[in-house]
């Protein structure tokens, strides 16, 4: 029955969606203010089914009932109901179902917000949307549908994948890392829509700003969380690996970026229309990409879900995307183009050109190293790999000039100047830049690239601050009392600016700790007996002995170490090993003991009787990238929060300058 | 090391030797800390076979410690670092290898990215010079907020 | 119409859909070997069950299998009667068991519980499985009469499986 049901409402959602795409095309197309509207209509249709269908999942999942197939797949009722509700996104049909649920609000939501606004481009808008959510509808309906029946009727199932239930981070990681994948299909619409219309006016770039920057914070978190959970469960004591998948994850991110920066550009001096919507147009591919990385089976990755037969389907859907955008930019991107024009080459606006130029080459080479192993079996039939020794040479030196752009380019005035100006403009910093560089070496950092890392983060959070606060000063130089002052400038009208920085701090900081982290760590692998102790990194480590639990779903063997430091006991470590029914190997969970300064991880290798084989790691400042990267997403929201509702003032013709950001 | 050889040939053990595939050793044998070091660097450039995607150096599967096992001791033998990729490579293909060689059609993933760097650079000077015009001067101020007249914008817009 | 944008762009998507497709359907899991075709890498190593020393090098002139395993694998459990069973029905065969990362005692107390009918051998520290390119157990190779490796096989094994990997043996 409400296997049956469900059935029905994605039958729906296909109809609705597919209906809707074509009825806002066509209105589109006839500028019918009638046509949007039932285009709009279509589209909170879409989201409602969407909704109600997720809805009807949960339910059967709550109540487990194992008639609904996917429920029979991942439900049981030997699991806690935090389980059985987020198992949910726990595999590919719920997954799938998840993708839509997240869709139908963001379109719905994006099309409420616009609803009186940009009629120009919202029919061709909604209708790009609605045809995303109908190639989901249908990948929802036929090849991974999860309301399919099941007769007989199981008791129980087996629960869902014991990754999930290994870690706290496997519940938000998933939700993350979707509300920023699919969030992409909102900028992507509006990118279509302008192109379509031939026009992108000043006004359509703040809806078409914003709907990238929110997507972008939801990646932004993402990324972090899938690397901190690998961090504190794959053992090893690493939180990125270049694989694949973590790969696809980062993709999109990169070019959104891009997209960003160039649409400041793009505001600023009417330049880049056509690019900044290129860049947009990838970032939707690379997640379409993304997404069929993950779930085609053709890529080796711990995050993967294993069989799937949607691998065709999500590639047809792809090749259709990216044939739609390469015919869109070929005929439309000259039409986009106006008489903008930047003034100097070495001014911020070039800085921006080169931080693309960076971006892009970045995106390419992770795209290529990632696929390079499929082109080669196709070409020679013979296996290879590119893995982390490569992606870090390649990687880092583009890595290490962004920071350098990040440091720079903020510093440089924006149009042309002179040299004595830029010289004033670049020096003060470096000071800052040479005393990080002394502290790194003062703690032994040795590694020149670390060392190059510490000053050009020293040189960029020093631009970045002095930037930050920079209308403030202007302000108080002013005579303007404090806080107003203080208010308005960061967060009302410079909040834009100042969140931009704010995500500039975080993003210096994620430099330097994934810089330090990664040439810093030291390790040792010990095997102790029973009460055995070992010294190192400081801390000395007496091993307890060890514990059997078992819990409904796996049997785990519990380690017990005690950390000491000069005789002082510090505190107790448990890392663990659990063996879970459904897998074959089992699954380590490290401890760690996290500082300020320095993460302490202990990782069982193997338990014999009394003797255990364990990896000691010390790894310093790992703990701020998840920091930095929470304050890079904070710095978006800043960016992000509406202040009002807009305001329409007349505006005499002759002041071009005017547009939104000053207004709104 | 001599008296495990020695044990070895007493029970008549024989196990395949990286002599037979790679031949002598063409290095000094190392120990101590280099020895580890080095072992350490290897370790991050061979694949482990049974995980996925990740170094040896990384993995904490049994096969991956296996495989560390042995470059410890083939360095410690004296063997060279492109000796011991080339021993793991001719059982585990070029599989094994995560670093791709300089070779053939590998050496297109490294040249790719470089001669995308080296285009769109050409590109964006282009592109630059083509956008950059006698300077008209900015009216674009860092703070076009301070200009009098927007600030009496703002005062109508902000109005309750 | 931007005549660039449209061939840089047709080439793009060629490219990422032709190389995608070509991905679609191959198991990312399995590992191609490039001993298929070589000469077997020669060990001599003492069976478990047996005490007999066994040099691959001797059992020239028929098909040998070697099958790598451990006591700490479950898949081998699953696969380990069919070669028991294979090993009793095919005596020009033989069968060769090589186990590493174990102890003689678990091999002896498997073998006793699940039967034995060829010399299983202990390879201490992987050593020879390293040779032969193991990934991960089980993994069998399949050695034809010249000493040659004709075939690998990753994951249990089946009476299909190893009839038909067999066969390359015994031409």
């Amino acid at each position: 029955m409400t296997a049956t049901f469900g059935r029905f409402l994605i039958l729906a959602s296909v109809l609705v969606s597919t209906t809707g795409a074509f009825i806002a095309y066509a209105a589109g197309a006839k500028r019918s203010p009638e046509g949007l509207k039932w285009s709009q209509r279509f589209a909170y249709a879409f989201a409602g089914l969407m909704v109600i269908a997720t809805g009807v999942m949960e339910y059967a999942l709550i109540t487990h009932d194992f008639s609904v197939q996917y429920v029979a797949h991942v439900g049981s009722t030997q699991v806690p109901l935090w389980v059985t509700i987020v198992s949910l996104w726990s595999s590919l049909e719920g997954s799938i179902l998840f993708w839509g649920f997240i869709l139908g609000i963001y379109i719905a939501g994006t099309t409420w917000v616009n609803r009186n606004e940009h009629q120009e481009y919202m029919p061709f808008a909604i209708g790009t949307w609605l045809a995303c959510g109908a190639f989901f509808s249908f990948l929802i309906a036929g090849p991974a549908n999860p309301f399919l029946s099941v007769n007989p009727v199981p008791l129980d199932g087996p629960g869902p994948n014991p990754l999930l239930q290994n870690h706290l981070l496997m519940i938000i990681h998933p939700p993350m890392l979707y509300l920023g994948y699919v969030g992409m299909t909102i900028p992507f619409g509006f990118a279509a829509a302008a192109l379509l219309r031939g026009r992108l006016g000043q006004s359509f770039l703040r809806p078409l700003r914003a709907s990238l920057l929110l997507p972008w914070v939801f990646l932004t978190i993402a990324i972090m969380l899938g690397g901190w959970w690998a961090y504190e469960v794959l053992g090893w004591g690493g939180y990125w690996a270049w694989d694949p998948v973590e790969n696809a994850s980062l993709l999109p991110w990169l070019t959104a970026t891009a997209a960003l920066h160039s649409a400041i550009v793009m505001e600023r001096r009417g330049v880049l229309k056509g690019w900044t919507v290129t860049l947009i147009q990838a970032s939707f591919l690379l997640t379409i990409l993304g997404t069929f990385m993950t779930r085609s089976g053709v890529f080796n990755s711990v995050h993967s879900f294993t069989q799937s037969a949607i691998g065709p389907t999500i590639l047809i859907f792809l090749a259709a995307v990216l044939l739609f955008s390469v015919l869109l930019l070929a005929f439309r991107i000259d039409s986009l183009e106006s008489d903008g024009r930047i003034e100097s080459a070495v001014s911020r606006e070039g800085m921006f050109l080169v931080n693309n130029l960076f971006f892009v080459v970045f995106t390419f080479t992770v795209l290529v190293g990632t696929v390079f192993p499929l082109v080669v079996e196709a070409i020679k039939g013979k296996q290879m790999s590119v893995g982390r020794p490569y992606f870090d040479a390649m990687v880092v030196p583009v890595g290490t000039a962004l920071l350098f752009l990040l440091g720079v380019g903020p510093a440089l005035p924006w149009g042309k100047t002179n040299r004595k100006e830029m010289l004033r403009a670049l020096l003060p910093p470096m000071i800052t830049g040479a005393i990080a560089l002394i502290i790194g070496y003062a703690f032994g950092v040795r590694n020149a690239l670390t060392l190059i890392t510490l000053f050009f983060g020293g040189y960029a959070i020093h631009v970045t601050f002095a930037q930050m606060w920079l209308p403030l000063r202007q302000r108080l130089k002013k005579g303007d009392a404090f806080a107003p002052a203080l208010i308005d400038t960061q967060l009302r009208r410079g909040r834009r600016r100042f969140g931009g920085y704010v995500v500039h701090a975080g993003a210096v900081i994620v430099f330097v700790a994934i810089a330090v982290s990664s040439t810093m760590r030291t390790q040792e692998e010990v095997t102790l007996t029973r009460g055995q102790s070992t010294t190192f990194a400081g801390y000395t480590v007496t091993f307890l002995g060890t514990e059997e639990r078992t819990e409904p779903h796996r049997r785990s063997t519990i380690a017990r170490f005690n950390i000491s430091k000069n005789g002082q006991p510090v505190t107790t470590m448990e890392p663990r090993m659990n063996q879970y029914a459904a897998m074959r190997e089992p699954v380590g969970t490290p401890d760690v003991h996290s500082t300020i300064g320095r993460d302490y991880y202990l990782s069982i290798m193997n338990i014999q009787g009394d003797q255990v084989g364990l990896l000691i790691i010390n790894v310093p400042m790992v703990g701020w990238i998840w920091g930095a990267v929470l304050l890079m997403g904070a710095g978006g929201l800043i960016a992000l929060i509406p202040m009002r509702r807009r305001t329409y003032v007349v505006v005499p013709e002759s002041s071009p300058t005017i547009d939104d950001e000053a207004i709104a | 090391m001599i008296a495990t050889f020695f044990l070895l040939a007493l029970l008549q053990i024989k196990v395949p030797d990286a002599a037979q595939f790679v031949g002598q050793p063409q290095g000094r044998p190392l120990a101590g800390a280099q020895l580890e070091q080095q072992t350490m660097a290897i370790s991050h450039e061979l694949r482990c076979p049974v995980c996925q995607g990740l170094a040896i150096g990384d993995s904490p599967s049994i096969m991956a410690s296996n495989m560390k096992a042995q470059v410890r001791e083939l360095l410690e033998r004296g063997y060279t670092e492109e000796q011991i990729l080339s021993y793991f490579e001719k059982s585990y293909g070029q599989f094994v290898l995560l670093k791709p060689k300089f070779q053939g059609v590998n050496a297109l993933v490294w040249i790719l990215p470089v001669a995308v760097l080296a285009i769109g650079f050409v590109l964006v000077v282009s592109k630059a010079k083509k956008l950059e015009v006698e300077p008209v001067h900015a009216a674009a101020e860092e703070e076009p907020a301070d200009d009098p007249y927007l600030a009496r914008v703002r005062e109508m817009v902000e109005k309750p | 119409m931007n005549r660039t944008v449209l061939i840089i762009g047709l080439i793009i998507v060629a490219a990422i859909v032709v190389v995608l497709f070509a991905g679609l359907g191959k198991d990312p899991q399995h590992i191609d070997s490039p001993l298929v075709g070589k000469p077997a890498p020669p060990f001599a190593l003492k069976a478990v069950n047996t005490g007999e020393t066994i040099d691959l090098e001797s059992l020239r002139g028929k098909p040998v299998i070697v099958n790598f395993w451990a006591t700490w694998c479950v898949p081998c459990y699953e696969e380990h009667p069919t070669l028991v069973a294979n090993a009793r029905q095919l005596p020009n065969v033989q069968f060769v068991g090589v186990v590493f990362n174990d102890t003689e005692d678990k091999i002896n107390h498997f073998l006793a519980e699940r039967g034995s009918a060829y010399p299983t051998l202990l390879d201490t520290n992987g050593k020879t499985a390293i040779a032969y390119g193991v990934g991960g157990v089980p993994e069998t190779y399949f050695i034809n009469a010249a000493g040659t490796i004709v075939a690998k096989f990753e994951g249990p094994m089946n009476t299909e499986i190893l009839q038909e990997n067999l066969a390359k043996a015994m031409r």
